[in-house]
């Protein structure tokens, strides 16, 4: 959905800190939201984790960084990172231009996906969230 | 309550907006980085209104200022702008700004917007009786054209032949039929102009609009994003975060500002004394090969911390993290290796002299005519 021109998809799973989580087969792809890339303006660089690491929900697993500002990124999901996008560290305006397609962060193997998921959003619910932020 | 400045309705609707200075002010119009790269290759335009104007005028304005600044006045030509420092008794940095002599008796001093009121009580204190700075912020607006092309975007516009006007100078002229001063400087490291556009207010800012939009047909409009990534990446320090009221002007590395066997001035007798001309820190550029260094971060070598970063960003021209830090003066040589710890990671850099990019490419310099 396009919610006060930010766009939500609606197979995605959401944090209230902006990430996005898409399950596919049995890794989950990790990214920013739009809202997330257009509020930094322009992503000049990206600190993911490595490959093997171990994340968990709701805790930093790396940075987003406009010429301004450094962003934290938290983990939707707790499990083990497979792959990093290799693209980031020479085209970081990807998150930008491209946040849920080609300027995805990271995918991890979930280790507790199933009760975690709890504890995210909907594309409806990310809306509303956004909707309250939007308002104060 | 904010301040605004007379483009304050352009930039509502066509940009960002974040507080600085008490003012409310363009982030930026599309990106930082593009607006950036616009300055560096072409031509930006930047709303400075927020800056501070003031005039000293009168028989005894060169000697009142003469008495003020590190830099001698009398001495320099009609038309010149020029750099200098405001200074405490301790020789410590109350501001920094551009004097553009106007004639022998009448000045036009361009301060930080963040320190104007402070500038003013300064100034005030140390004037002689009965005499009166006029501030003329409320009453101007003020613009900067800065890139390789500004000379082209503003030519159209003004009155004055640009081409006669050399860098670090000024000529009152009309722009956009605009009664205004413009003059070749500003704080990218690129050429180009500060316009002052008179006869313009908050109250009927029609003038200040009209030179505005017209210059924005050929000039990128940009934010105060850009402006600070462009000061950095040029080496140009910003006061309140690079150099402060605790930093005297060896210690920021503008040394150079102080006239040779000048005497006489605030903060003279201080900067006399051999321990304010050799302070253990002093002001360096600094690149980290990976990682970009933020204001606070540690500058350490094997001994331990040798430095703090001042302000550091990511510099879109050489795709690096870049800094302005204070080092102590035995880490202080060009070349010396340091780290920074960036959050968990210790990310080596070289301590350096800025600007941040190659100066036959990039910069003033860079046009042999200047």
């Amino acid at each position: 959905m396009d919610f006060q021109g930010y766009n939500i998809p609606d197979d995605l799973m959401y944090t209230k800190e902006h990430e996005w989580a898409k399950q596919e087969g049995g890794v989950v792809r990790i990214g920013i939201t739009d809202y997330a890339a257009k509020t930094l303006n322009d992503v000049v660089y990206v600190t993911n984790p490595k490959t093997n690491d171990s994340v968990q929900q709701a805790k930093s697993m790396g940075t987003v960084e406009s010429i301004k500002a450094v962003s934290e990124i938290y983990s939707p999901i707790s499990g083990t990172v497979t792959k990093v996008n290799p693209q980031l560290d020479s085209h970081p305006e990807l998150v930008n231009k491209s946040p849920y397609g080609e300027g995805w962060l990271v995918e991890v193997k979930p280790t507790n996906i199933a009760s975690e998921k709890k504890a995210l959003l909907d594309a409806k619910a990310y809306a509303a969230h956004l909707d309250t932020l939007l308002k104060k | 309550m904010l301040s605004t400045t007379q483009l304050h309705s352009y930039h509502a609707q066509h940009a960002k907006l974040t507080e600085f200075a008490g003012y409310e002010m363009p982030l930026w119009y599309t990106a930082t980085t593009d607006e950036h790269l616009a300055v560096r290759n072409a031509s930006g335009i930047f709303d400075v209104s927020h800056m501070g104007r003031f005039m000293v005028e009168g028989r005894q304005a060169t000697d009142f200022l003469e008495g003020l600044v590190p830099t001698n006045v009398r001495s320099q030509p009609l038309g010149k702008s020029f750099y200098t420092l405001l200074l405490n008794d301790r020789g410590g940095i109350i501001d920094d700004l551009i004097i553009e002599k106007l004639s022998d008796d009448s000045y036009m001093v361009v301060v930080n917007a963040a320190n104007a009121q402070a500038d003013m009580r300064h100034m005030v204190a140390h004037s002689p009786e009965g005499f009166e700075i006029e501030d003329l912020t409320p009453s101007t607006a003020m613009i900067a054209i800065q890139g390789p092309k500004a000379s082209d975007s503003l030519q159209p516009l003004a009155a004055l032949d640009l081409g006669q006007l050399k860098r670090f100078r000024c000529e009152q002229t009309d722009v956009a039929g605009q009664k205004a001063l413009v003059s070749r400087t500003g704080y990218t490291g690129e050429d180009g102009f500060e316009v002052i556009v008179y006869g313009t207010t908050n109250e009927s800012p029609e003038g200040a609009l009209k030179v505005w939009e017209k210059l924005a047909a050929t000039s990128t409009p940009c934010g105060l994003g850009a402006r600070d990534s462009l000061r950095l990446e040029a080496g140009l320090p910003l006061h309140g975060s690079d150099i402060d009221q605790s930093t005297n002007p060896f210690e920021a590395d503008l040394a150079w500002v102080i006239s040779a066997g000048k005497v006489g001035f605030i903060g003279s007798a201080a900067l006399a004394d051999q321990s304010a001309q050799n302070p253990s820190g002093i002001r360096r550029g600094l690149v980290l090969d990976s990682g970009i260094p933020r204001h606070g971060f540690e500058v350490r070598d094997g001994s331990g911390v040798v430095g703090k970063v001042t302000s550091g960003t990511f510099s879109p021209i050489i795709r690096k993290g870049i800094a302005l830090c204070r080092v102590t003066r035995g880490k202080s040589d060009f070349g010396t290796r340091v780290s920074v710890k960036v959050r968990e990671a210790a990310q080596g850099g070289s301590i350096t002299k800025p600007p941040f990019y190659d100066e036959q490419l990039y910069g003033w310099k860079r046009h042999k005519d200047n």
